[in-house]
């Protein structure tokens, strides 16, 4: 799968990486038991922070969509859901869009409520 | 094929040739019916043999070696290794007249007691022919650079970096291997014990080649066992000219698994779409991918990044 990031873009570099082995994962680039790029050879190709991979993919760990383990690296979990992860990239899209708007919590749940058929 | 070049080069070939038909024509009725014909080092010699069937032997060989630089000229085309089967000819023909023209002086100076001595360096002058047949023949290809079509590349802007990573796995060549290594297990058990260390040749590749991974980056194209995490294949970027998206046809990059053939090699896991390097060197890599756009415009986009 291709990693890019954008060094001038506003987005954290970390959030870059992690939403792109979200997106590796989503496409299905990346299946369940493939292993990620070591984080220090990652850091070392983009020319970025060691810390920012470790980062991106303790994030991606607490999504519960990769395991980290130590001596083998990262690896995708056998439970990482595509759809699932369709869903909760959707909802990340809606909750930003909602605070864009200035919505609270509460607003943002009547709009899901509304939203059922 | 650099024409003028190659045929300079095979006129050199038959030359020597040449030579032994003048100084046969020079010296035959000086030379006695039987010769001698073999020496251990530079002392009397210690064989000898018809002057006739000798020279004739010598003469055969060299119109081999010149046949033999025919042929490879017409079939290997621009291949890289044309220039070394040309260099390996001309040694063999300059060779063959070497030892003629070495043997037959040396019986010429003192037919009743021949020494070979100094005149070995006929022979030696004759094997450095193929040096001068190489330097004729030119590099190859690298002034003829195939037509590669072109690769998209990838929209990187200025301020992007980007990598791609991938991990091959090879299920049918994995089980085949295993099967090798099991069934070579069991007849070493069964008797032929030297069998043991034979084992580990499956092994070995079940290791090497069971995973790969391969990364395409701004350190160019590597390819690394995956089970030791050893890198056994790296392209450093500034040494790939161009990048091609091709079907990969095992045939014709000599089979399955890792392949070496004269100006190409190839990491074959199936048929199918892969990505092939063509290096500045002119020797071309190719890697089966599932996917091998990516890793195309990506390597395309950092060749033109890089300028």
């Amino acid at each position: 799968m291709l990693f890019r990031v954008d060094v001038a873009a506003a987005e954290p570099l970390a959030d870059q990486i992690a939403a792109q082995v979200r997106g590796g994962i989503l496409r299905g680039d990346l299946a369940p038991g493939d292993r990620l790029p070591a984080a220090r050879e990652l850091a070392d190709v983009l020319d970025v922070n060691l810390h920012t991979v470790l980062r991106a993919y303790a994030k991606v760990r607490d999504e519960e969509l990769i395991e980290l383990r130590r001596g083998r690296g990262a690896v995708v979990r056998g439970d990482a859901d595509a759809a699932r992860l369709r869903l909760v990239e959707l909802a990340r899209q809606f909750v930003g869009e909602a605070r864009r708007q200035g919505l609270g919590d509460a607003e943002m749940l009547a709009m899901v409520k509304e939203a059922q058929p | 094929m650099n024409r003028p070049r190659t045929l300079a080069a095979i006129v050199l070939i038959w030359a020597p040739l040449l030579v032994t038909v003048v100084t046969w024509m020079m010296w035959s009725d000086r030379l006695p019916a039987r010769m001698a014909t073999h020496w251990s080092g530079t002392g009397p010699a210690d064989g000898y043999s018809s002057a006739r069937v000798f020279w004739g032997a010598m003469l055969a060989l060299g119109i081999v070696a010149g046949l033999a630089a025919i042929g490879s000229a017409l079939r290997r085309g621009g291949a890289v290794g044309l220039r070394y089967l040309l260099g390996v000819t001309g040694a063999l023909a300059g060779g063959v007249a070497g030892i003629w023209v070495a043997t037959a002086t040396a019986t010429l100076a003192d037919p009743a007691d021949a020494r070979l001595g100094w005149r070995l360096l006929w022979f030696v002058a004759g094997v450095a022919w193929g040096a001068v047949v190489v330097l004729v023949a030119g590099p190859a290809p690298a002034t003829t650079p195939p037509p590669v079509p072109a690769v998209t590349p990838l929209d990187l802007g200025p301020t992007e970096r980007a990598a791609y990573s991938t991990t091959l796995r090879a299920p049918l060549i994995i089980a085949v291997t295993f099967v090798a290594a099991v069934a070579i297990a069991v007849v070493a058990a069964a008797g032929p014990t030297a069998l043991w260390p034979v084992v580990a040749v499956p092994v070995v590749a079940l290791l090497l080649f069971g995973q790969v991974r391969v990364t395409a980056d701004r350190r160019g194209l590597r390819l690394v066992a995956g089970l030791l995490g050893i890198p056994f294949k790296t392209i450093p970027l500034h040494h790939i000219a161009a990048v091609e998206v091709a079907e990969i046809d095992p045939l014709e990059w000599g089979g399955w698994g890792y392949r070496v053939t004269p100006g190409r090699s190839a990491l074959v896991l199936r048929r199918g779409p892969g990505l092939v390097l063509h290096q500045t060197d002119g020797r071309r890599f190719a890697v089966t991918l599932n996917d091998p756009q990516t890793p195309a415009g990506l390597l395309t986009a950092l060749l033109s990044r890089a300028g």
